[in-house]
């Protein structure tokens, strides 16, 4: 079947999740248990039932899946509704990021169904039953659906995301042609909710040194501004077996990036850009 | 980078800098895959073309010199680019102090069967 | 600069465990997967010629290999392997040139290249029966 944009869901699934044992591979404190069902209260009329992942820093106790019977007539057609629905009327410990709830802001970003997308542009009714929800994949987790992103924001730090310039600085804005400033579309719209680089698998392996979908955008939108003149050293300091060419092209990027944006393309052009100063 | 908790985030993400290298691995691998695609072709079809020859067949064919200068340049290319597609696996999931000695050794073993493979060649074509 | 927080006991979510397999990543573990086998059986092609070169009897002996069961299965997997990684890695090439990152060329080229690695497969052992005299 063919996918043509980002926010198209799949008709049919060969596979929900890859045949690998559900704790395969993972370290004693993060291996997930069975958690407690809650029921749907009296008088639902239309019950779904959703997975999610729960874990509790004070509690001393693993991750756990708990089992939440939502009444969908009784919230809103998101899945970020749902989560509120749930803190609201039935486990108010849930916890989970959330802010502008209309994906602008890249808060609640979530594993959803197996793949990341942000709570608040998911539609319920596009969901399995159960449906499945996560924290983003492969972060270190806080609280519930609370990852830890330092170290991802370190990383978006490593590139200097900002104007780095050596021309005395102008009396006025610099500027920059309408063709100039067309390059950066589809690279400067990120809102850095770390859909892609959580669900790269590269940078699952590697995500020490691999800076992942994300930044590597980000980098990009940098390396391609006409007023931009560290050029050179962001390239220096991007040219590493790891840190870019660790990405082998698999494009979970592109497919989950919930603002539709072609991280995919951004990254192979600037791959060759060392290439291009030096032959 | 096991008990490098109290670095900062940003030390922790730089690590041990950028190689400002990378390119020239990269291109070559894709150097080489392109070599090696049509040579690939090449012993595809010609295997089909002589499969239950029997063994004079096969080392007459061999011994052809479009043959052996096409083996000896898919027998290269070819090892080259397992070397390179078997690091960069090695590199994605051997983390422990073992991947550069792996490293080395598959390197190692990449050479010796290709030269032995050159040799091979080489001892048919030369009718030793 | 802040501290960094101490991560040691915080659980790592779940990555491959609960993924969805996409055609995105299914290809290009089925890329690596083949392309690990096929290390496996250039191994092999050097192990032909050296039986080759040394003398009837050795190359007899991988021949007969070959032509067993075993052999047969052995050989098939191997052409579509090769067929598979050959098809996937052209995509990859095309993909570093810079061409077609498009969601709609990703998946278009990406079942392509399954359908040319068994339309491929099959051509090959159709025109191998008809060259052996199996054939029409």
């Amino acid at each position: 079947m063919i996918i043509r944009s980002s926010d198209e869901v799949p008709r049919t699934t060969v596979l929900k999740r890859f045949p690998v044992p559900r704790n395969f591979g993972v370290d004693a404190a993060s291996r997930i248990n069975r958690g407690r069902t809650w029921p749907a209260p009296r008088g639902a009329t239309r019950i779904k039932r959703f997975d999610v992942y729960r874990y509790d820093p004070e509690s001393g106790q693993n991750p756990r899946i708990d089992t939440y019977q939502v009444d969908l007539d009784d919230c809103g057609p998101m899945v970020l509704d749902v989560l509120i629905w749930i803190k609201n009327t039935v486990d108010p410990s849930l916890t989970f990021r959330r802010s502008c709830r209309e994906g602008v802001c890249g808060s609640c970003a979530m594993n959803i169904d197996g793949t990341n997308w942000l709570a608040c542009t998911k539609f319920n009714a596009d969901l399995a039953t159960p449906a499945t929800i996560y924290p983003l994949a492969n972060m270190r987790i806080i609280k519930d659906l609370v990852p830890d992103l330092t170290h991802l924001f370190a990383q978006h730090r490593l590139v200097e995301p900002w104007l780095r310039s050596k021309s005395p600085e102008p009396e006025r804005e610099r500027l920059q042609s309408p063709q100039e400033r067309a390059q950066l579309d589809g690279l400067y719209e990120c809102i850095l909710c770390f859909c892609c680089t959580s669900g790269c698998p590269s940078h699952w392996w590697n995500g020490d040194r691999f800076l992942g979908p994300a930044v590597l955008l980000q980098a990009t939108r940098w390396l391609v501004d006409s007023r931009d003149e560290a050029t050179g050293e962001r390239l220096d300091d991007l040219e590493d077996p790891f840190r870019l060419y660790r990405c082998h092209t698999i494009l979970n990027c592109t497919r989950t990036c919930p603002k539709g944006l072609n991280r995919g393309k951004a990254i192979a052009d600037v791959k060759k850009m060392p290439i291009e100063r030096r032959s | 980078m096991s008990n490098a908790r109290m670095r900062s985030p940003l030390g922790r993400a730089l690590g041990l800098g950028s190689a400002k290298d990378g390119v020239e691995a990269w291109w070559r691998e894709r150097v080489w895959a392109v070599a090696l695609a049509p040579l690939t072709v090449w012993l595809t079809v010609s295997i089909l073309m002589r499969a239950d020859k029997g063994y004079a067949a096969v080392v007459a064919w061999l011994k052809m010199p479009v043959t052996t200068t096409l083996m000896t340049l898919l027998l290269v290319a070819l090892f080259h680019h397992i070397a390179f597609g078997l690091q960069v696996v090695i590199e994605d999931y051997v983390h422990s102090r073992i991947k550069i000695p792996v490293l080395v050794g598959m390197r190692l073993g990449c050479l010796a069967l290709g030269v032995a493979g050159l040799v091979a060649i080489l001892k048919i074509a030369l009718g030793a | 600069m802040t501290r960094a927080p101490s991560d040691r006991q915080r659980p790592l979510s779940p990555n491959i465990q609960i993924y969805r397999p996409q055609l995105t990543s299914v290809l290009s573990i089925g890329n690596r997967i083949t392309g690990i086998a096929l290390s496996a059986y250039a191994v092999a092609l050097v192990i032909w010629l050296v039986a080759a070169a040394a003398g009837p009897d050795a190359y007899a002996a991988v021949d007969a290999f070959i032509g067993s069961w075993v052999g047969r299965i052995v050989l098939f997997g191997g052409t579509f392997c090769l067929f598979f990684h050959f098809c996937g890695g052209i995509r990859h090439l095309v993909w570093d040139a810079g061409y077609g990152f498009s969601l709609r060329a990703i998946y278009a080229s990406g079942w392509a290249v399954v359908a040319a690695s068994i339309a491929l497969t099959a051509l090959t052992y159709v025109v191998g029966a008809i060259l052996a005299g199996y054939g029409p």
